[in-house]
C-alpha cells in the first residue's frame, strides 16, 4: 500500500488516486465537484475506464448513495467526435 | 426512415434485429466495430457436454440471417447522443444522425479497471483486449504472461490464450484495497469460483466445491491453500498472492508479487518478482448503459447484476416509450442469454408496432421462458446470484411501473 497516493486513476487525463483523495477530504465534493476540480473523468474516453474507481473513491467520501443513482452523471457527447459532426456542419 | 435502430451488432441486437425483421419491421443496425458480432467475435470454448462454443461460427450465422432479412448493417458506427423529438428517438452517430419510433440498445459491458502501480505501461491490457488481439485480431499478445484477477471472464480468456500457444504463468489477485475491493480477498475470490467449479479442470476444486460452500471450511480450505495454487490448464491460480505492482522500464518486465493470508492482507517481506512481458487485468465486466442514462433513463444499482442497470421489464421495455435494451446492458450475463434477450425485445417491439397478427401474445412469452430456460441450463454465471439480481429488477418493475394505466401494460408471465 506504500505507493497507493501515485497510482494514476484517470488514465486520460493522468489524475492519481492520492490527488483525489485529497481533493475530496478537502472540499467534501460531490461527484460533479471532484471530476471538475480534477478533470479525472474527462479526458479522450469519456471515464470508460476510471469511472468505476471513481465511484468507489466517492462512496467513501459520499456515504448512503441511493441505489437509483449514478454518482458521476453521464453527459453527451459519450463518445469523441468533432465539432463538425456535433454542429451537424459536416 | 427505419422502424427501428439496433444500437450494438453483437448477439443480443443481431437477435433482436432478426426478431423484428422477422415480423415484417425495417431494421437499421449500427455498430462501432469493424465487423458484426460483438464480443462473439473473441469466443472459443469447449461445453461441459464436450461440444465446442465457436463465438466467429455463431456470428457469421446470425450475420447471414440478418442479412437475408435485409436489415441494414453499418458498422465503424459510433454513436454519442441519444434523445426523444416529437415521438421520435434520435441517434446522433459520428455518420449522421439517424431516425427511428424504436430504438433497441443494445451496447453490452465494458471491464472493471484495477488499477496499480505500473498499470499505465505498454505490455499491460485488460483481459478482454487480450481476447481481441488473440481471437479477433490474431495479434499474440506477449510471450509470458501474468493475469491480475481470478474469475470467471479470465479463466475462459486464459483457455483461449492457451490455445493460441501462448504461455501464461500465473493467476494472482490484485492488492487488496478501496478500489479492488472483493476481487482482492481470497474467501470472496473462492466463493464465486466455487459455483463454476464443476467445470474447474483441478481436481482439487472440484471436490473443494461439494462442502466447501461452508463458510469455515472455506476458512480451513484457504488457510491450507498450497502456496503455489491449484493448476488450472497446467497455469497455477494462486489465491494467497497479490501483485503489487508491475514493473518495467518502458514496457512490462515483470510484476512484484507477495504472499497474503486469507483475508488479503500481504505477508511482510514476501516479496518476489516475477518476469513477464504482458500483464491482463481482469476485473470483471460492468453493464455499458451510458446511452440510456443519456436517454434519460431511470438506473438502480444492482450488484448481482454487474451495476447499474437501466429500468428494464421480463419483455426488456424500458420506462421510455420506444426505448428496448436487450443483452449485458440489462445485467452480465453469457451470450446465449443475450440472444434469447434480443428476440425478446425484437417481439416485444413487434407487439408494440401492433405486427405479429394473434400470435404475438404467445411468442413473446415463449421468448421470456426460453431466456428463463437458457439460463437455467447455463454451464456458468458470471455472478452466482443472478437470479436474485433479476428478481430484483422484476419487482422493482412491477412495483414502478406494472400497475399504471398504461395501456400495455406488461402481463406477467407464470
Amino acid at each position: 500500500m506504500a505507493n497507493m497516493g501515485e497510482i494514476v486513476i484517470c488514465r486520460c487525463e493522468e489524475v492519481t488516486y492520492g490527488q483525489l483523495q485529497a481533493t475530496a477530504e478537502e472540499h467534501k465534493c460531490t461527484a460533479r465537484e471532484l471530476k471538475l476540480r480534477t478533470r479525472a473523468g474527462m479526458g479522450f474516453c469519456g471515464g470508460r475506464t476510471c469511472r468505476p474507481s471513481l465511484d468507489r473513491i466517492l462512496e467513501s467520501v459520499i456515504p448512503n448513495i441511493a441505489p437509483g443513482e449514478i454518482p458521476l452523471k453521464y453527459q453527451p457527447p459519450i463518445r469523441p467526435v468533432t465539432f463538425g459532426t456535433v454542429g451537424e456542419n459536416q | 426512415m427505419s422502424d427501428v435502430i439496433v444500437i450494438g451488432g453483437g448477439p443480443a441486437g443481431l437477435a433482436g434485429a432478426i426478431a423484428c425483421a422477422s415480423s415484417g419491421l425495417n431494421v437499421t443496425i449500427v455498430d462501432e466495430f469493424i465487423k458484426p458480432g460483438g464480443r462473439l467475435l473473441g469466443q472459443l470454448h469447449q461445453e461441459p457436454s464436450g461440444e465446442w462454443w465457436n463465438g466467429i461460427k455463431e456470428s457469421e450465422r446470425l450475420h447471414q440471417e440478418a442479412r437475408k432479412l435485409s436489415v441494414d448493417i453499418r458498422c465503424g458506427v459510433s454513436v454519442y447522443n441519444l434523445e426523444k423529438e416529437n415521438h421520435l428517438w434520435n441517434v446522433y452517430t459520428n455518420s449522421g444522425t439517424l431516425t427511428a419510433p424504436f430504438v433497441l440498445v443494445a451496447t453490452g459491458a465494458a471491464e472493471y479497471p484495477i488499477p496499480l502501480p505500473g498499470w499505465t505501461l505498454p505490455g499491460v491490457m485488460s483481459i478482454g483486449a487480450a481476447q481481441v488481439m488473440t481471437n479477433v485480431h490474431r495479434v499474440q499478445v506477449g510471450k509470458k504472461g501474468i493475469i491480475i484477477g481470478a474469475n470467471i471472464l479470465a479463466f475462459a480468456i486464459l483457455n483461449e490464450l492457451q490455445l493460441a500457444g501462448i504461455t501464461v504463468d500465473r493467476i494472482v489477485l490484485p492488492e487488496r484495497n478501496q478500489i479492488s475491493q472483493k476481487a482482492g480477498e481470497p474467501e470472496e475470490v473462492m466463493k464465486s469460483l466455487l459455483n463454476a467449479a464443476h467445470l474447474a479442470p483441478s481436481p482439487l476444486l472440484r471436490f473443494g466445491s461439494r462442502f466447501m460452500r461452508r463458510d469455515w471450511i472455506r476458512k480451513i480450505g484457504l488457510n491450507f491453500y498450497p502456496k503455489n495454487g491449484v493448476k488450472v490448464n497446467g497455469t497455477p491460480l494462486q489465491l494467497r498472492k497479490a501483485a503489487i505492482e508491475i514493473i518495467g522500464k518502458d514496457h512490462v518486465e515483470g510484476v512484484r508479487i507477495a504472499d497474503i493470508d486469507a483475508n488479503g492482507t500481504i505477508i511482510a517481506g514476501s516479496e518476489t518478482i516475477y518476469e513477464a512481458d504482458f500483464v491482463c487485468i481482469a476485473g470483471g465486466l460492468y453493464p455499458l448503459a451510458e446511452l440510456t442514462a443519456v436517454a434519460g433513463c431511470p438506473f438502480q444499482y444492482i450488484p448481482e447484476l454487474g451495476g447499474h442497470v437501466p429500468h428494464h421489464s421480463e419483455t426488456m421495455e424500458t420506462p421510455l416509450e420506444g426505448l428496448f435494451v436487450a443483452g449485458n446492458i440489462t445485467g452480465i450475463e453469457s451470450g446465449k442469454i443475450a440472444m434469447a434477450q434480443g428476440t425478446t425485445a425484437g417481439l416485444s417491439i413487434a407487439k408494440h408496432v401492433g405486427k405479429g397478427a394473434g400470435t404475438i401474445d404467445e411468442q413473446l412469452q415463449q421468448a421470456v421462458k426460453n431466456v428463463r430456460t437458457v439460463r437455467q441450463h447455463a454451464a456458468i454465471q458470471f455472478n452466482p446470484e443472478i437470479n436474485s439480481g433479476r428478481s430484483k429488477m422484476n419487482q422493482l418493475w412491477d412495483d414502478l411501473y406494472a400497475n399504471n394505466n398504461r395501456e400495455d401494460s406488461p402481463k406477467k408471465i407464470v
